[in-house]
């Protein structure tokens, strides 16, 4: 039993990293849907790093680089040009999934390398999501540049008149964003099932990107949200450990995904929508033009 | 923004109003950037692009064995291009083609499995009763199937992508249920495979080609109609522009969702019976259906190029229905990995978005007037000490 809590813990921090990087360019009044497409393309490339040079460190930096250049795309697209950020983000993640589908097929299989270090017993992302959730917090809320970054995404003009660089805010907001979430991509694809396969992510880009959405772009409940996804899909891919031979194998993977959606539909109650449209970034998804 | 380089002003500025030929010349010179990127791929191996291009549009549009390919793929795209636009009309994304795909094809199999379809491929059963029969059952998944994201949509704000996302997945597990390990639709010889459509269950043809490509015409035109010119279509496009304003007009948002994200499902069902229920040489569901699950996100970019027009969508479903089945073949020839054709839909959806957003951008490249320069004169009467007269 607590092997399964240390690998849900595994999965809960991808969804985590995932996430609190969508969280935090959701404060800067960015919205990313294709959060999937990133993790891809980062989880690929940094898979194929690790792989040819057998080292971790390795992967996870290419995965970073990865990251922050789909992050800057995404932000030239959304911040510059100024188009429909919903989709932007659809067409970071057929990018995502058509490039990725074709670079990786010639490494499907294992990484091959020797499992990935964990501290004290709990997975090392774990405790990495962790303290990133302190630190966005603390950055969002207790620092300037925090108060800026949130100002950004609630009301850009003002912001500007303000003498807040809207433009270069909001592309920092979108390359930190696209690293984090390219970590949580790595993090998968390294660590949590170090496999490569096509299309092996399984819609947890799309999980995450919900679980902000519920979060009340709040970080600590964005973890919180995130250990109890991690546990759910554990508990539905050991389905043998709660309820033997109920079901064939295959009902079984269909689960998490029926019940990720039951779990969206109890949350959002009467009370949730109010609170949700209350703490929304106000101008999330809009893009910003500056008069001259 | 300006930039001047040399004698010359190079001036971007934002239009003001966006002609359709901007959006149409955006969107083939995105065709046309992509499929130069993707040549690179063609370049890695050895083999010169423009001579693969020529392969694959002599393969997908001018051979005896791959033009009914092009137009059965070009066909599955259309469908999924529409099941995308009806709900775009009405601001909701469905990219939940894969799955209502499949839940059709369960239930058009489901129909056929019921009246005895899998006991052997030549069992003579009354095709003109399970056939529509079948249809119908398939429609109806899709649409029931879809509705379920619209319905939460409206009825309590559940994000629609995320929703569509998770049941593509879940239905996949379920084919997988229906078709592998002894589940009730496993064919009777091939391990992993769905079992094969008797041949009195099969869609007529008319032409060489199935009667659903006929359907699938005739839907554009329906769908342009049904848009623009009824109550319904006008309640959607309104809801689409500001549900806001969609309710204070009285329009049910539960209603508007559940309703296009039906529709949506029903059209990406009808592409699911379609290619599973109706192309020669597949009548069943395949080992790989996950892969023409994927496939139609082509429908998603179809749509878009098409700027949500059923009838543009036409065109642009042929050229992708041709160059993917044509890439596939080469990629084959060429011994080249898995996927060129996902790598083209992954670039083509970049490059569409990109050139949609710079066609909102004019470049005008300007000469400088010759302006001339502040000469030194003298003003008269200025100078005092060299004048002669003095």
């Amino acid at each position: 039993m607590s092997s399964l809590l240390v690998i849900s813990l595994a999965a809960a921090a991808v969804f985590a990293i995932a996430a609190l990087g969508e969280l935090l360019e959701q404060r800067a009044g960015i919205l990313n849907v294709g959060l999937e497409g990133v993790m891809l393309l980062s989880g690929t490339f940094g898979f194929i790093a690790a792989k040819t040079s057998g080292s971790y460190l390795q992967g996870f930096t290419v995965a970073l680089l990865t990251g922050a250049l789909v992050g800057l795309l995404h932000g030239f697209f959304s911040i510059t040009l100024g188009s429909n950020q919903v989709v932007n983000g659809m067409a970071i993640w057929i990018l995502g999934f058509g490039l990725t589908t074709y670079i990786g097929y010639p490494y499907t299989g294992p990484l091959g390398l020797k499992p990935f270090p964990t501290v004290a017993g709990l997975p090392m992302f774990f405790l990495v999501a962790l303290a990133l959730a302190i630190a966005i917090w603390f950055l969002l809320f207790k620092t300037h540049l925090g108060l800026k970054l949130r100002s950004v995404g609630e009301n850009p003009s003002v912001a500007e008149a303000s003498g807040i660089s809207v433009t270069g805010l909001r592309y920092l907001a979108a390359i930190l964003a696209g690293m984090l979430v390219g970590l949580g991509g790595a993090v998968y694809s390294l660590v949590y099932n170090p496999v490569w396969n096509y299309n092996y992510l399984q819609g947890w880009g799309f999980i995450a990107l919900a679980l902000v959405f519920f979060s009340l772009w709040n970080p600590f409940l964005v973890v919180a949200g995130a250990v109890f996804f991690g546990i759910l899909w554990q508990l539905s891919l050991y389905p043998e450990l709660l309820f033997p031979n109920v079901f064939s194998r295959y009902i079984w993977r269909a689960m998490p995904f029926v019940i990720t959606i039951v779990v969206f539909i109890v949350l959002s109650t009467r009370w949730f929508r109010l609170r949700w449209g209350a703490t929304k970034p106000e101008a999330l998804g809009l893009a910003y033009q500056r008069e001259n | 923004m300006r930039a001047v380089i040399g004698d010359y002003t190079i001036r971007v500025e934002r239009r003001a109003d966006l002609r359709w030929w901007h959006t149409t010349l955006a969107s083939v010179l995105a065709i046309v950037v992509s499929l130069f990127l993707v040549g690179f791929a063609f370049l890695r191996v050895g083999a010169d692009p423009l001579e693969v291009y020529s392969e694959i549009v002599k393969y997908a549009f001018l051979s005896e064995f791959g033009l009914p390919q092009t137009i059965n793929r070009a066909t599955f795209v259309l469908l999924a291009a529409f099941a995308l636009i009806v709900p775009l009309r009405a601001g909701l994304w469905n990219i939940g083609m894969p799955g209502q795909i499949y839940a059709a094809t369960l239930a058009a199999f489901g129909v056929a499995y019921a009246f005895g379809a899998k006991r052997s491929v030549n069992v003579q059963l009354p095709g003109e009763l399970i056939i529509p029969l079948m249809f119908l059952a398939a429609l109806a998944a899709g649409a029931v199937y879809g509705a379920i994201a619209g319905f939460l949509r409206g009825r309590f704000q559940v994000n629609e992508i995320v929703t569509t996302m998770m049941l593509n997945w879940a239905m996949l597990w379920i084919v997988a249920h229906m078709i592998r390990e002894g589940g009730p639709f496993m064919g009777r010889t091939a391990e992993g495979e769905g079992f094969t459509l008797p041949t009195s269950l099969r869609l007529p043809q008319i032409l060489g080609v199935p009667l659903t490509v006929y359907i699938a015409l005739a839907l554009a035109v329906l769908l342009t109609w049904f848009l623009a010119k009824t109550t319904l279509g006008y309640r959607i496009r309104t809801y689409g522009e500001s549900p806001r304003a969609a309710e204070y007009a009285g329009i049910d948002a539960t209603r508007i969702s559940t309703l296009v994200f039906a529709l949506g499902g029903l059209l990406a069902g009808l592409a699911g019976y379609h290619y599973f229920a109706a192309v020669p040489g597949v009548f069943k569901i395949p080992k790989n259906y996950a892969d023409f699950g994927d496939f139609s996100f082509y429908g998603l970019i179809t749509g878009l190029i098409a700027r949500n027009n059923p009838i543009a969508a036409i065109p642009v479903a042929v050229l992708f229905g041709g160059v993917s089945g044509g890439a596939r073949f080469m990629q084959g020839k060429l011994r080249l990995a898995f996927g060129i054709d996902y790598a083209l839909l992954g670039v083509l959806m970049i490059m569409m978005v990109a050139f949609q957003a710079l066609a909102h951008y004019s470049v005008r490249v300007e000469r400088q007037a010759a302006v001339p320069r502040p000469q030194l004169e003298l003003e008269r009467g200025e100078s005092r000490v060299e004048s002669p007269r003095h």
